[in-house]
């Protein structure tokens, strides 16, 4: 008897067992798929509730957004201006926040967001399944978008989805052209406190040794800012790390452009327009930290540098805590007006045998797409390109770029702008009740991303949008640091001093469709970054030379080991396309 | 009738480990559908159906390379090592209780129970930002050691991978120790008085009466939790690993648990990691045959 009930026993857990595990596979071996079909079905149900026939009630949107450093229900003035006009509300999903498990799981799930904003490369894997809504109806009908009508159609079409099918809007677009290079700096180049630039009597810095040396006097003479707390030239952060479509940590890439390197995923595109290997000791990966391992080495690197996140350097720049900037945006948490007249702000110092490479103005649009998600329907649908064609709007784009008017600008009588309150956005200005309250750089646009660049004519004032463009801006900053600055360097500004000393290597803009990774090379590509960015930390903070090297050695075994040629291999046919397309802009702009 | 009888009462019994065995079937089998993810290649956007079936590639992936085959020796050997440390140092709640047994001051016995297993309820998270604020380069022990004039730049101790598995060992004790003494605790309350009290008549001293009535008494309990603990060997947990995980000591604290993770969430790579978290399925049943062997060698009788 006793073997018989052990016998059933065994014989039902069996039939449960077998039940349990077939049964899904029989239903579409793939639990994911049914999950998001079930949560299609779901929505249009549950937006019928909430959201009957009368329109303008509340609606959240969600935006899936590669850029936004900010994740979570937009607050503060900007959600304002949003709730005011469109009554909606932007729930933002930050990958670069919630990490990239989040793009992940919602893709599997089926719905990314209402609104995507992706890296080029994962719009074409999102497109081919499914995940990206066909807007060929409603965009033409958007008149302030389809001013950049050119750049549309041409990534539309490269997409070979046929003639005027639409599915997404390159972001940052703008209306100059693919070779111009509007702004007055370059992305990366050497930015100093100009007063203690002075304090150690402006030394000519010829190349990377001179600047260490330097910045060495300059932390000697500056140890920690007004307040007592300790000051760094070099302050690193690793949340950034691998993304922008190159491996490696995003403080060593950048500067690579020091020397007319840039980085293209695994490999490192030359001035001369032929690709190397990341750990080509010739090249500038290598260069770059051995630059930042020498700082180390002589105690100019934040101790904190590996572990803290860009937040933190945020506001230790803020804070007066960072004497020595790369990025030409990081400015704008210290450079106030009244820093520019007191001489205490940043500036573009030269260094000699720098060659700076720069990207011409995004005509095309970046590296990143906006689309819509396909499981957006009605009234959603409307509402959601209502609110796009506004932020392509001249409103829009003057709250994207310029603020509120009467808080962070005014309205001069010539119809031009002139800006107020310039520290709104580092000192986080509490903003007035009327506006929406709160603080300034709290509330701001947390998108984080445009349709148009800042550099895009505003038809209102007949000048661009960007606020250093303006005229009122360049007499007021015409101050005495400026004047000096003119002087001593013979140029208008950090690019006009480049172009005269052909020391500026401008890379035209183009629009390229390019291969994205499968799912082998996907794996290797992550690999060899995740072994690239340990190691590049571990350089940085290398004891001494030796150290540095076998460091080195070990890395370029580490990443062969993960396969790193066969990533190489594939990243120089699919950037060499690209090189192909700026070569022939370049020929046609001449 | 008497058949019918048993029947029926085989039958309501059934349906008493009827429960548990769906349980078992659904949080236990059931997951292991999902290894059928390390045959495909599969990759977010596109569903498994349209993933291409590639059989063993990842397997063979793992290591197709002496690096890819040290990295994978490497993981295993932080898994070991600091399972083993704990393994080696689970005596250690023991003692502590028994100790603890032996403060006779209530109070103060009541408050070092109480501070001793309050770090069990926090967080790692939580742990990573005490220890973050002790030992950052601007936190108390810096500080300290700063103003004191015995450094005169910050030591980075939460970078640095020295001695990682033994301080990951010592974060795990402040945390688990004073928990896991409970047990140990209950166990004491229950050894017979009159054992004690007669080994004190016949002159024994406090040592002796520990050594010879205490410890002996615990034992059991002890080898017990020691099977549950072998049974996790390869199962420690990644988040202590994952808070404590920076570029600079990863190498030598990326548990199997943390690897796969990294493998997944990280890298996006969902099918070489299932392959990897299979992997580790066939060492636990290496591992289970093998103390079961030795139980049987050494105690007479095994537990499977």
């Amino acid at each position: 008897m006793k073997k018989l009930l052990s016998l059933i026993l065994a014989l039902v857990m069996v039939v449960s067992l077998a039940a349990c595990t077939v049964a899904p596979a029989d239903e579409g071996t793939k639990p994911a798929e049914t999950e998001a079909e079930g949560e299609k079905e779901a929505e249009p149900a549950a937006e019928g509730e909430e959201e009957p026939a009368a329109t303008g009630e509340l609606m959240t949107i969600e935006i899936y957004d590669a850029a936004a450093n900010f994740h979570g229900v937009q607050s503060g003035w900007f959600a304002k201006v949003i709730k005011d006009r469109f009554n909606l509300e932007l729930n933002i999903i930050a990958p670069q926040v919630a990490g990239d498990a989040i793009y992940q799981t919602r893709t599997a799930e089926g719905a990314l967001g209402d609104i995507v904003i992706l890296d080029k490369g994962d719009f074409l894997d999102c497109l081919e399944n499914g995940l990206i809504k066909d807007i060929s109806d409603k965009l033409p009908e958007c008149e302030n978008i389809m001013k950049f009508k050119v750049q549309i159609d041409n990534y539309n079409q490269n997409l070979g989805k046929g003639e005027g099918v639409y599915y997404g809007i390159p972001a940052q677009m703008t209306d100059t052209s693919p070779t111009t290079l509007s702004s007055e700096n370059v992305y990366s180049s050497i930015w100093l406190r100009w007063d203690q630039y002075k304090a150690i009597g402006m030394p000519d810095i010829a190349d990377l040794d001179g600047l260490l040396d330097v910045l060495a006097k300059i932390h000697e003479e500056f140890p920690t800012n007004d307040a007592g707390d300790p000051a760094y030239p070099f302050t690193l952060w690793p949340d950034w790390d691998g993304g922008d479509n190159m491996i490696g940590i995003a403080n060593i890439v950048q500067l690579t452009t020091w020397y007319g390197d840039k980085i293209k995923e695994s490999a490192i595109l030359k001035p001369d327009n032929t690709f190397t290997k990341i750990y080509d000791r010739t090249a500038g990966y290598y260069k770059i930290a051995k630059f930042l391992n020498d700082a180390y080495q002589r105690g100019l690197v934040d101790p904190d540098s590996g572990t803290q996140d860009w937040n933190t350097v945020m506001n230790k720049i803020s804070n007066g805590q960072v004497n020595f900037l790369w990025y030409s945006w990081q400015q704008g948490f210290w450079n106030s007006m009244d820093r520019k007249e007191d001489g205490t702000a940043f500036a573009v110092i030269p260094v000699e045998d720098m060659l700076y490479y720069a990207d011409a103005d995004n005509y095309y649009g970046s590296t990143r797409v906006w689309g819509i998600g396909s499981q957006v329907e009605g009234e959603k649908y409307d509402r959601i390109m209502e609110f796009l064609d506004w932020y392509a709007s001249p409103e829009g784009l003057s709250f994207e770029h310029n603020g509120i008017e009467g808080f962070t600008y005014v309205v001069n009588e010539d119809g031009t702008r002139t800006q107020i309150n310039s520290n709104a956005l580092m000192d986080n200005l509490e903003v007035p009740a009327e506006y929406g309250g709160g603080g300034y750089n709290d509330g701001s646009n947390q998108i984080n991303q445009w349709l148009c660049e800042a550099i895009c004519m505003n038809p209102e004032t007949g000048e661009p949008y960007s606020v250093s463009e303006w005229k009122s801006y360049k007499e007021a900053n015409m101050t005495e640091m400026k004047r000096e600055w003119q002087e001593k360097y013979g140029a208008e500004d950090p690019v006009d001093w480049m172009e005269k000393n052909g020391k500026l290597l401008a890379s035209p803009n183009v629009q390229v469709p390019l291969d994205t990774y499968s799912s082998e090379l996907s794996v290797i590509r992550n690999n060899v970054n995740t072994q690239l960015c340990d190691y590049s930390w571990k350089l940085i903070f290398a004891a001494d030379d030796d150290a540095f090297e076998a460091l080195w050695d070990e890395m370029t075994e580490m990443l062969n080991g993960y396969d790193y040629e066969q990533l190489y291999e594939f990243d120089c046919a699919n950037y060499q396309k690209e090189v192909d397309a700026k070569e022939a802009a370049k020929a046609a702009a001449e | 009738m008497l058949k019918n009888k048993k029947k029926a009462r085989a039958y309501k019994e059934f349906l008493l480990v009827l429960p548990f065995i769906l349980l078992v079937a659904i949080f236990s089998y059931y997951p292991l559908y999902g290894w059928i993810y390390a045959f495909f290649d599969y990759k977010p956007p596109k569903p498994l159906s349209q993933s291409a079936f590639v059989g063993f590639k990842w397997f063979t992936n793992i290591v197709s390379n002496k690096i890819k085959t040290q990295e994978i020796l490497r993981v295993l050997k932080n898994t070991f090592a600091m399972s083993g440390l704990s393994l080696l140092f689970s005596w250690f709640p023991m003692m502590f209780a028994v100790f603890l047994n032996e403060i006779k001051c209530v109070p103060f016995k009541k408050f070092v129970q109480t501070v001793t297993t309050l770090p069990n309820f926090i967080s790692w998270v939580l742990v990573y930002s005490i220890a973050y604020s002790i030992f950052s380069s601007t936190g108390a022990v810096n500080s300290v050691l700063q103003s004191m004039g015995l450094a005169d730049k910050p030591i980075m101790f939460l970078q640095s991978s020295e001695h990682i598995w033994f301080k990951m060992w010592l974060w795990l004790t402040w945390k688990n120790a004073g928990w896991a003494a409970i047990m140990y605790l209950a166990a004491i309350s229950g050894i017979d008085e009159q054992l004690t009290e007669a080994a004190r008549v016949d002159g024994a001293s406090r040592w002796q009466v520990i050594w010879h009535i205490t410890v002996p008494s615990l034992l059991p309990t002890y080898f017990v939790l020691l099977m549950i603990s072998l049974a996790n060997f390869l199962s420690n947990g990644m988040e202590q690993y994952y808070v404590f995980s920076n570029s600079f000591n990863k190498s030598s604290i990326e548990v199997l648990d943390l690897y796969v993770y990294n493998m997944a969430i990280g890298a996006g790579g969902y099918s070489i990691s299932t392959a990897v978290s299979m992997l580790k399925s066939v060492v636990s049943v290496i591992l289970l045959f093998t103390t079961n062997t030795i139980s049987k060698a050494v105690r007479g009788e095994g537990f499977i």
